[in-house]
C-alpha cells in the first residue's frame, strides 16, 4: 500500500531549533580549531605591511598629501584598514559561504542532511548566520590589531557607517546563496573562488579609491554595490570623498539587498534541482 | 613438524645510481600527468600576474595623487622612476616563493592524505627522489609563469625592461636553490607537523614585511631591516629589480650574487638535512601513515 502522508510535522518551531543546531555546530567547529581564527585576525597585518611601507614613501611628514587629492583624507592606512574589514566579509562569502555546501558534501553528511524535513535553502541561512556572526567577531579583532600596528582614526558617525554596511552585508550573503549553489555544481573551485574573491575587492576599491581605476575599468567598479557600500562606510565613517550622496548608495544598498536575497534563493533552488536530477550530491 | 623461521638480514632489493634516477624521472612524470590534468592551472598562469601586482599598482597610483605630488617623493626616496616595474618585480617574486611553498612544500603532505606515503616509502627507491622529483615539474610552471609574467607587464603594465635578459636569467638562476631548498625543508617540516596552513602564511608573511616587495628595504624601522638581510628573498627582488629594469649591469648585483650563492648551498643543505631527519623520526615513530 502506497502512503503519501509524511510522518515528518515541520513547523515553524521545528525550522527554528534546526536552524538554530545548524548554526551550533558551525560555531563549534569553526572554534575547534582556534589557529584559523587567530589567522584570520593577523593576516591583514601581513598583507597590509606592504602597503603600510610603500605608502611612507609616498608621505611627506607622515601626510599622504597625493591620496588625499582622490580620497578626501590623508590617513590612507585608515582608509585601507575599513577596506581590509569590509573585504574580510567578501572573501568570507565567497570562501566561507561558497564552500559550505562543498564541506557537508566532502565530509560526506550532505545527502543525509538533504534527506531531513527542513526546507533546503534553510541549511544555507544556518551556515550564513554563524559565517556572518564569526566574520564580524574576526573583523573586530582584525580593526583592534590592525588599529594598534598602524593606526586607525575614525572621525565620523560609527553607528551610521555600521547601519550602511548592514544592507550590503545582507545583500552579499544573498549573493552567497547562489555562489554556493553554484560550487556545489563545479565541485572543485579552488581557482574560481580565490580569483573571484580578490577580483570582486580590487574592483570594489578595498584598497583604493575606485576613481584611480583606469575610464575603461572604472564601470566595472560602478556596476558592483559593494563599491557603494564600501564608499558609504568611509565616507560616514572617515568623511571621505563619496561616488554619489551618501543617502543615494544607502537607498542602492537597500535595493541591492532585496535583489540579492531573492536571486541568491532562485539561483539555489534551481542550481540545487539540477544537482538531484543529475544524482552528484553524493560525489566528491 | 618444525618451521625455522630465517631472517633476511640483507635487503632483496639492489638499488642502484641508474634505478635512483629512474625513480626521479618516474615521480617528475607523475607529477607533470597531475599538473596537466586539472587545466585550471591556464587561467591562474595568465591571470594572477596581472591582477595581484595591479591592486598594489593602483594603491600606489592613488597615493601619488592626481597631480603627481605623491610619486615625486616616492621618486627622492627610492631614487625608482619605474614604479609599475618595481612593485611587479617584487611581488612576482613573493608570488614564485608563495607558490613553491604550497606546491613543494605541501607534496609529501599530498602524498601523505592521498594514502600512497606510506607504500612508496616501503619501495627500494632514493627517497629524497619523491621530493626531488615533485620539485622538478614545479620548477618548470614557475619558469612559465615568471616568462608570461613578464610579458604582460610589458603588454598590459607598460612595465620598460631596460635591463639585461641574460643578467636576470643568472640571477634567477642563482636564486633557484634558496626557493626550492627553503621548499624542501618545509615539506620534511610539514609531514611532521601536518597541518601546515599557518606556517606557510607565516613563512610568506616574513617575506611579504621584510623583504620589500612594494618599498625599499631602507624604508624599514632601524630593528626590522637586520631581519630582511637575513633573507634570501630580499636579495632575489634587489637583483631581479637591479638587472631587468635597470643598465647598471653585472656590477650592480654581484653582491646580491655572491649573498644568493651562500644563501642556496645552506638552504639546500638545511632542505636535505631536515628531510633526512624526519626520514628517520618518521619511521621510528611510525607517523607516515598518519594524517
Amino acid at each position: 500500500m502506497e502512503s503519501n502522508l509524511l510522518l515528518s510535522q515541520p513547523t515553524t518551531g521545528s525550522h527554528l531549533r534546526a536552524l538554530f543546531a545548524i548554526a551550533r555546530k558551525d560555531w563549534k567547529q569553526y572554534w575547534r580549531y582556534p589557529l584559523n581564527a587567530v589567522s584570520t585576525i593577523f593576516q591583514p597585518v601581513i598583507w597590509l605591511a606592504p602597503v603600510y611601507f610603500m605608502g611612507k614613501a609616498f608621505s611627506v611628514n607622515g601626510q599622504a598629501l597625493g591620496f588625499a587629492q582622490y580620497s578626501g583624507t590623508s590617513d590612507f592606512m585608515s582608509f585601507i584598514i575599513l577596506g581590509a574589514v569590509l573585504g574580510n566579509f567578501i572573501n568570507a562569502v565567497f570562501w566561507g559561504m561558497g564552500y559550505a555546501l562543498k564541506n557537508d558534501m566532502d565530509a560526506g553528511v550532505m545527502e543525509s542532511n538533504w534527506l531531513t524535513p527542513i526546507p533546503r535553502l534553510l541549511i544555507l541561512v544556518g551556515h550564513s548566520l554563524t559565517n556572518l556572526v564569526v566574520t564580524a567577531v574576526t573583523s573586530l579583532g582584525m580593526l583592534i590589531v590592525c588599529g594598534l600596528v598602524f593606526g586607525f582614526h575614525p572621525t565620523g558617525d560609527v553607528w551610521g557607517a555600521v547601519l550602511a554596511i548592514l544592507p550590503m552585508l545582507i545583500g552579499l550573503y544573498g549573493f552567497g546563496f547562489a555562489f554556493a549553489a553554484l560550487v556545489l555544481i563545479v565541485r572543485e573551485a579552488n581557482t574560481m573562488v580565490d580569483m573571484s574573491a580578490f577580483l570582486v575587492q580590487i574592483f570594489s576599491g578595498t584598497d583604493f579609491p575606485v576613481t584611480v581605476l583606469p575610464k575603461w575599468l572604472l564601470p566595472i567598479a560602478l556596476i558592483l554595490p559593494l563599491t557603494y557600500g564600501i564608499d558609504a562606510a568611509r565616507g560616514l565613517l572617515l568623511n571621505t570623498n563619496t561616488l554619489l550622496a551618501i543617502g543615494t548608495e544607502i537607498a542602492l544598498l537597500i535595493v541591492f539587498m532585496f535583489v540579492m536575497l531573492w536571486f541568491g534563493a532562485w539561483i539555489f533552488a534551481r542550481l540545487e534541482r539540477r544537482v538531484r536530477i543529475m544524482g552528484t550530491l553524493g560525489q566528491h | 613438524m618444525t618451521v625455522q623461521s630465517t631472517t633476511l638480514t640483507r635487503s632483496l632489493a639492489r638499488p642502484t645510481f641508474l634505478s635512483g634516477w629512474r625513480a626521479l624521472w618516474a615521480v617528475m612524470k607523475r607529477e607533470w600527468m597531475i599538473f596537466v590534468r586539472y587545466p585550471s592551472w591556464v587561467i591562474a598562469l595568465f591571470i594572477w600576474p596581472i591582477i595581484f601586482p595591479l591592486s598594489y599598482v593602483l594603491t600606489a597610483q592613488a597615493l601619488s595623487g592626481r597631480d603627481g605630488s605623491g610619486m615625486a617623493q616616492f621618486q627622492a626616496v627610492t631614487g625608482v622612476q619605474d614604479y609599475i616595474g618595481y612593485i611587479a618585480v617584487g611581488t612576482i617574486i613573493w608570488m614564485w616563493q608563495n607558490v613553491v611553498l604550497w606546491n613543494v612544500g605541501f607534496a609529501l603532505r599530498n602524498e601523505q592524505l592521498r594514502g600512497t606515503l606510506e607504500s612508496n616509502w616501503l619501495s627500494p627507491t632514493w627517497r629524497f627522489a619523491y621530493l626531488l622529483g615533485s620539485s622538478a615539474p614545479q620548477l618548470l610552471s614557475m619558469l612559465m609563469f615568471l616568462t608570461v609574467s613578464a610579458i604582460e607587464f610589458v603588454l598590459f603594465l607598460g612595465v620598460q625592461f631596460q635591463g639585461s635578459l641574460w643578467l636576470t636569467l643568472l640571477t634567477i638562476l642563482v636564486a633557484i636553490p634558496s626557493v626550492y631548498g627553503l621548499g624542501f625543508a618545509f615539506a620534511s617540516l610539514v609531514i611532521t607537523l601536518k597541518e601546515a596552513n599557518a606556517f606557510v602564511f607565516l613563512v610568506r608573511g616574513i617575506v611579504m614585511i621584510f623583504c620589500g616587495i612594494t618599498f625599499p628595504v631602507s624604508i624599514l624601522p632601524d630593528w626590522m631591516r637586520p631581519v630582511a638581510a637575513w633573507l634570501p628573498q630580499t636579495y632575489i627582488i634587489h637583483a631581479v629589480r637591479s638587472a631587468s629594469l635597470s643598465s647598471d649591469g653585472l656590477p650592480a648585483i654581484l653582491g646580491d650574487l655572491k649573498a644568493l650563492a651562500l644563501f642556496g648551498v645552506f638552504w639546500l643543505t638545511v632542505g636535505y638535512l631536515v628531510f633526512n631527519w624526519m626520514e628517520r623520526r618518521a619511521r621510528r615513530t611510525g607517523a607516515i601513515g598518519q594524517y
